[in-house]
């Protein structure tokens, strides 16, 4: 029987004990007090810059498709986002283009707002879920009140006292897109012009929207709930975002370990045989 | 308020739909296949010709044309063609499950489990969407409160963010046993995602500045590209990897979309023409 050297068990360590590993891993971090100042990307500054832009009273829509599967990376995003539309005192109105994305979104925003003072119908209020985005921005474009009808609490959308003065997108002066699915371009493809795009993705979805990002199709973006620490910092705040990220960068620095102490494996394995 | 007079025609249109679409599949099934395929394909055509003309056809100064308002209106169908599918869906599992749970199939626990988690939270759901929209009566009870926090917050969040979460185990597993150097481009792969992979994080922050390199970009760099202090502030590992994401990333995300995009287009095509076999 051939015996198994240091360097071929290293290549084969069973997964559990993997698993077990960045188990520890991320509970330790989790656990950590360690404060590590972050360098804040452009894209993230300019998603803070533009509603720092905006004036009390202006209109925000919020596209919120995301369901628990993302939730860690998220809700870092969609909090920090409502506490600055709050702070800033602006009227929103959120959207969701997945069932369990209104029911997450829209207790979660009760929540948020009622922590803040804001009131339902008079300050904020939540379109519930449409079934197809294209059509639901094309509606919005034209007539709010005919595409979608009723808040998510059936009251009629004319009469909420939040929406005077509005009567389509276009009197909207900023969306936030926070999603891990592809709602971004038709954001991009069916807005009406004048209305400005900013994005949160998910850590997997960033790299696509680069290009927007190029384009100026979108305004500023944060990714994942690294994205989400990085502008609680801009925003002085101690969110989800800042809980999680010492768990995302030890996460990366072990990956990464690991995947040396792999190579390393694979090298001695060979010299032992050559 | 409910309003009677809109409910009627709500229960008149989903009556409707139920009966057209009940008795349009045996009337599709008395057609011969060559005839059925002739249907769909018609039917596609015109509905896919609906959609691109209202999107070429001139528009006027509201920024409508002869289709836009129709249009509009497609949504309500959509949103019952959803609900339809979802019931359709519905139908099938429970009816597959049950059949397991009464003919005690193997693994027949697990179908058990699947109809008691799904009775329960429909109905705890019909009830919490009743009482939150103030339907027929429905009143907010202690009870539901509690069954439903327990239900929708503690179990089906917690439940769907672990299933997500397990991938960054397998993530972690497959890193480490596949991620090897055997080539040229593997190094190169390999050393660019550990660089963003740093670079993205504070850490990569920490460590530059632990290297001493500049971390600010003055006006007088900005004007010298080659000055010193601009080429240490660019080897900075946050720099190095916006860089990477926007000089590489953007470009090749883009190229790779043009693909898609024309890929997508001679796909739509097919469809639209029943071109395509799987639907013959």
């Amino acid at each position: 029987m051939e015996q198994r050297t240091l360097w071929s068990r290293m290549m084969s360590i069973d997964r559990r004990i993997l698993y077990l590993i960045l188990a520890v891993n991320i509970v330790a971090s989790l656990m950590a007090r360690v404060a590590i100042e972050p360098d804040v990307p452009p894209a993230v500054r300019n998603f803070y810059e533009t509603i720092e832009a905006l004036q009390p009273g202006d209109m925000v829509m919020v596209s919120s498709t995301w369901s628990a599967g993302t939730l860690a990376e998220n809700q870092p995003q969609f909090e920090a986002v409502l506490r600055h539309l709050m702070r800033k005192r602006l009227r929103f109105t959120i959207i969701s283009f997945s069932p369990p994305a209104r029911d997450i979104s829209h207790r979660l925003a009760r929540r948020l707002t009622s922590e803040a003072g804001y009131v339902e119908g008079k300050d904020w209020a939540h379109f519930g879920y449409s079934p197809d985005i294209i059509l639901a921005i094309k509606g919005m474009s034209e007539d709010i009140a005919q595409a979608i009808r009723q808040d998510v609490r059936r009251a009629p959308i004319q009469q909420l006292e939040v929406m005077q003065g509005i009567k389509s997108l276009k009197d909207y002066k900023l969306v936030v897109d926070i999603t891990p699915s592809d709602t971004l371009t038709a954001w991009i493809s069916y807005r009406p012009a004048n209305l400005n795009i900013i994005y949160c993705p998910t850590s997997v979805m960033a790299a696509e929207a680069y290009t927007f990002l190029d384009s100026k199709q979108i305004l500023g973006m944060i990714t994942g709930a690294k994205g989400a620490y990085e502008y609680e910092q801009l925003l002085g705040i101690v969110g989800l975002g800042t809980r999680f990220i010492n768990a995302i960068q030890f996460s990366h620095v072990l990956i990464i370990t690991f995947i040396l102490l792999g190579n390393f494996a694979m090298f001695m394995q060979r010299r032992t045989q050559a | 308020m409910f309003d009677t007079t809109q409910a009627t025609w709500a229960a008149f249109w989903i009556i409707g739909a139920f009966v057209l679409f009940f008795a349009l599949i045996p009337l599709l099934q008395t057609l011969p296949p060559r005839g059925r395929y002739m249907l769909i394909a018609v039917f596609t055509f015109i509905s896919g010709l609906f959609f691109a003309a209202e999107f070429f056809l001139p528009v006027n100064e509201e920024g409508k044309n002869i289709l836009t308002d129709p249009f509009q209106r497609l949504q309500g169908s959509l949103q019952v063609i959803t609900a339809l599918s979802l019931g359709l869906g519905t139908y099938g599992l429970i009816r597959l499950h049950l059949r397991n749970a009464v003919q005690r199939r193997p693994q027949w626990g697990y179908s058990l489990v699947l109809l008691i988690a799904f009775v329960t939270m429909a109905f705890f759901s019909v009830w919490n969407t009743l009482a939150e929209k103030e339907l027929l009566g429905v009143q907010r009870t202690p009870l539901l409160e509690r069954a439903f926090t327990l239900l929708f917050d503690y179990t089906l969040i917690q439940l769907d963010a672990t299933m997500f979460s397990l991938i960054a185990f397998y993530i972690f597993s497959a890193a480490y046993r596949a991620f090897r150097i055997r080539s040229i481009e593997a190094s190169i792969l390999m050393f660019t995602a550990m660089v963003v992979m740093i670079g993205i994080v504070p850490l990569g922050k920490f460590i530059s500045d632990s290297m001493g390199l500049p971390t600010t970009l003055t006006d007088e760099m900005r004007t010298n590209p080659f000055m010193l202090e601009n080429i240490l502030y660019n080897l900075r590992l946050p720099q190095i990897a916006n860089w990477i994401l926007n000089a590489l990333n953007a470009p090749v995300q883009r190229a790779i979309e043009f693909g898609i995009g024309i890929g997508a287009l001679a796909m739509a095509i097919r469809l639209w023409l029943s071109l395509e076999r799987g639907i013959n």
